[in-house]
C-alpha cells in the first residue's frame, strides 16, 4: 500500500464496510465488523507479541456479560454498559497476566483455554442464577438522545465508528515504541531483558489491553444481538479468532481486518453450499499453515505492486 | 591514584545439575580498565558473563557493583545501572529495520522508558529518534543501511549493529562475548577498529578464545579453565605462565 493510501487508511475501511452493505443485511455486516474488532484483539498478542492463545473468548465473554448485568443493574445506558465491559474485560486480563504471561508456547495457550473453560463454567452453571445459565439473558438497552441502538442502521454507524476508533488505537500502539518492544519480545525476549526492560511488565499490559478490547467486541455483540448465552463464552468457538488472524494474516491492522471479513464470509455462506463445511476450513487451514503463513495481507503486501513490510508492522 | 573497584564476584559458582560451570571465581574489574578473559572452549567464560549481567543468579557467591550486591537483581535492573552485554551468537532483531532496533535503547537511556503515554502512543518516529539512531548507525557505519531488515544484513553488520544497540544504552561496564566469532578477516578488522575507537568511554571486559586478537586491546588477562580462574595479570605475563601454556598449547 502507498504512502499515500496509508494515510487515509481509517477513510478506505469505512468505505469498504460500506460497500458491503448491499450485499448483507445490516446487522450482518454489523456483525462483521465486530468480529474484526475481536480479531484486531486477538491480533495485539498473537501477531505482534507472539503469544498463542486459546482462551481469548473468555474477555469476549467477560464483555458480553459485563455489558448485559450492568444494563439490567445499574444503567441501561449503552454507552456507561459498554464502557463499564471495556473496563471489567480489562480488569480480568489485568487479574490473570501476572499467570499467564510468565508462560510461553504451548502452555501461554493451554492456560488462556483453562482460564476460558473457568470462566464458562462459572456463567453456565455456578453464578447461573445470575447469567441465566444456558439460556442466557436478554439486555435492554434505553434510547439516548437521538441514538436508538433498536434502530439496526443507527446501530451499523456506531459499530462502524467502533471499529475505526479501535484501528486507529491500534495503529498508534503497534507504531509506537511499545508496538516495537512487544514485537522485539515475539522475536526474542531474552534479548529484551538485555536492553534493560522488565518485559513482565509490558507484556502484561498488552494482555490487559487485548483483554479489554476483546471485551469492548463482546459487549458491542450483545448490542446487536440483546441477548447474552454461554455461547459467548464458549471456549469451542477460539478456533474462529485463530482461523481470521491466520487467513488475514497476523501482525496487521489491514490483514486483521481481511481476515475478519474473510472468516465470517466462509462460515457464512460456506455451509450453505457443503454441508461438512469445517473439514474445508480445515484444509484450507493445512494450506495457510504449510505454504502462505504470511495471509492474505501478507501475501498482497509481498507482490510487486505494493511495497514490501514497512515499518511499524509485524512480521 | 586509587582504582575504584566496578565490578567484582566473590566466590561465584554456578552448577548445573551438579556440573559446576564456573567454580568459586574471585574476579575484580577496575574502572575505566579494558579486561580480557581467555580459555578453551567451555571453560566457563560465557557462564560466568552471565552471573556477571544476571541471566540468570549463581548457586553461591556474590557479584557486586561499585560496592552493591547486585546478585538477585535480575538482567533488566543491571542494564540501568550501566552494565551492558553483547552475546557470542550475534543477537540483534531480525524482523525489523536496523534503525527499529535501536529505538528502545535509546530510549532506555534517556531514561523516559517508565509508563508514560507517550511510550505507548506516540509514534515512535515523531521525536528526536531518527536522528539519534541515525548517529549510532553512523559510528558503527551502518548509517545508510538504517531502513534494511534487519535479515538482509551480513553476520559482520549485525554484530556492528548489535554494538551499536549496546553503545546507545550508553554502558559504564561493556562485556563483549566473542565479538569476533563468525566473522571474516576483513570484519575482524573493521571491529576491532570499531572497539578501539569507542572503548574510552567505559570499561570493558571481552571474551575470546583467540588470544591473538585481543593481546594489544586489553591491558589485563584472566584466564579460565574448567570453570575456575587459573591465572590475571598483563597479557605478555600472563601467557609466559607455565600453567596456562600448559592448558593451552598442552605443554608448559
Amino acid at each position: 500500500m502507498t504512502e499515500r493510501l496509508r494515510r487515509i487508511d481509517i477513510l478506505l475501511i469505512a468505505g469498504a464496510f460500506l460497500l458491503l452493505l448491499p450485499f448483507l443485511k445490516f446487522q450482518r455486516t454489523t456483525d462483521y465488523i465486530i468480529f474484526c474488532v475481536f480479531v484486531l484483539s486477538f491480533d495485539l498478542i498473537y501477531g505482534y507479541m507472539g503469544r498463542l492463545s486459546f482462551g481469548h473468548m473468555l474477555f469476549l465473554g467477560s464483555g458480553a456479560y459485563s455489558v448485559t448485568l450492568f444494563a439490567e443493574h445499574v444503567s441501561p445506558n449503552p454507552f456507561l454498559s459498554v464502557l463499564f465491559a471495556i473496563v471489567a474485560a480489562a480488569a480480568v486480563g489485568a487479574l490473570l497476566g501476572p499467570v499467564v504471561v510468565r508462560t510461553t508456547g504451548a502452555a501461554f495457550a493451554l492456560i488462556n483455554l483453562a482460564f476460558n473453560q473457568v470462566g464458562h463454567f462459572l456463567v453456565l452453571i455456578a453464578f447461573a442464577r445470575y447469567t441465566g445459565g444456558e439460556d442466557g439473558m436478554s439486555a435492554v438497552f434505553s434510547k439516548t438522545g437521538f441514538l436508538d441502538f433498536q434502530d439496526k442502521r443507527v446501530l451499523f454507524g456506531f459499530c462502524l465508528a467502533c471499529l475505526l476508533l479501535t484501528c486507529w488505537g491500534m495503529k498508534r500502539l503497534t507504531r509506537s515504541p511499545f508496538g516495537i518492544l512487544l514485537r522485539m519480545i515475539k522475536e526474542n525476549e531474552t534479548r529484551v531483558k538485555f536492553l534493560g526492560y522488565d518485559t513482565f511488565r509490558y507484556k502484561w499490559a498488552a494482555y490487559a489491553i487485548s483483554a479489554g478490547v476483546a471485551g469492548f467486541s463482546g459487549a458491542l455483540s450483545i448490542l446487536n444481538y440483546g441477548y447474552v448465552t454461554p455461547s459467548f463464552i464458549d471456549t469451542n468457538r477460539n478456533v474462529e479468532v485463530i482461523f481470521a488472524s491466520l487467513i488475514g494474516g497476523a501482525g496487521s491492522i489491514y490483514g486483521s481486518l481481511v481476515g475478519g471479513v474473510v472468516f465470517m464470509a466462509i462460515s457464512n455462506y460456506l455451509p450453505t453450499y457443503i454441508p461438512r463445511w469445517e473439514m474445508f476450513l480445515g484444509f484450507g487451514l493445512l494450506l495457510l499453515v504449510f505454504r502462505f503463513r504470511m495471509g492474505i495481507w501478507g501475501a498482497l503486501s509481498a507482490l510487486e505492486a505494493f511495497r514490501p513490510r514497512r515499518e511499524g508492522e509485524g512480521g | 591514584m586509587p582504582e575504584e573497584i566496578i565490578l567484582e564476584t566473590r566466590g561465584v559458582t554456578k552448577r548445573f545439575d551438579g556440573f559446576a560451570a564456573v567454580s568459586g571465581v574471585n574476579y575484580r574489574l577496575r574502572e575505566g580498565e579494558s579486561a580480557g578473559i581467555i580459555g578453551p572452549n567451555g571453560a566457563g567464560k560465557t557462564t560466568f558473563f552471565n552471573l556477571l549481567t544476571g541471566m540468570f543468579p549463581p548457586t553461591e557467591g556474590t557479584v557486586l557493583y561499585r560496592g552493591a550486591d547486585i546478585t538477585r537483581i535480575p538482567a533488566h535492573g543491571r542494564v540501568g545501572r550501566g552494565i551492558v552485554r553483547t552475546f557470542q551468537l550475534v543477537s540483534v532483531f531480525d524482523s525489523l529495520t536496523v534503525r527499529e532496533n535501536l529505538v528502545l535503547a535509546l530510549i532506555r537511556a534517556g531514561k523516559e522508558h517508565a509508563v508514560s503515554a507517550r511510550f505507548f502512543l506516540e509514534d515512535a518516529w515523531s521525536g528526536n529518534l531518527p536522528d539519534l539512531s541515525a548517529g549510532a548507525l553512523g559510528t558503527v557505519g551502518l548509517r545508510e543501511k538504517a531502513l534494511w531488515k534487519t535479515s538482509e544484513l551480513s553476520y559482520g553488520d549485525k554484530r556492528k549493529l548489535e554494538i551499536a544497540l549496546a553503545l546507545c544504552l550508553r554502558p559504564s561496564v561493556l562485556l563483549l562475548d566473542e565479538p569476533f566469532a563468525g566473522l571474516s578477516d576483513v570484519e575482524i578488522v573493521e571491529v576491532l577498529e570499531l572497539i578501539h575507537r569507542v572503548r574510552k568511554d567505559f570499561t570493558l571486559v571481552i571474551i575470546e578464545h583467540k588470544i591473538s586478537r585481543i593481546v594489544d586491546l586489553v591491558s589485563r588477562l584472566s584466564v579460565m579453565h574448567e570453570g575456575k580462574l587459573i591465572a590475571e595479570g598483563e597479557p605478555a605475563e600472563v601467557l609466559a605462565d607455565p600453567l596456562v601454556r600448559q592448558v593451552y598449547w598442552g605443554r608448559p
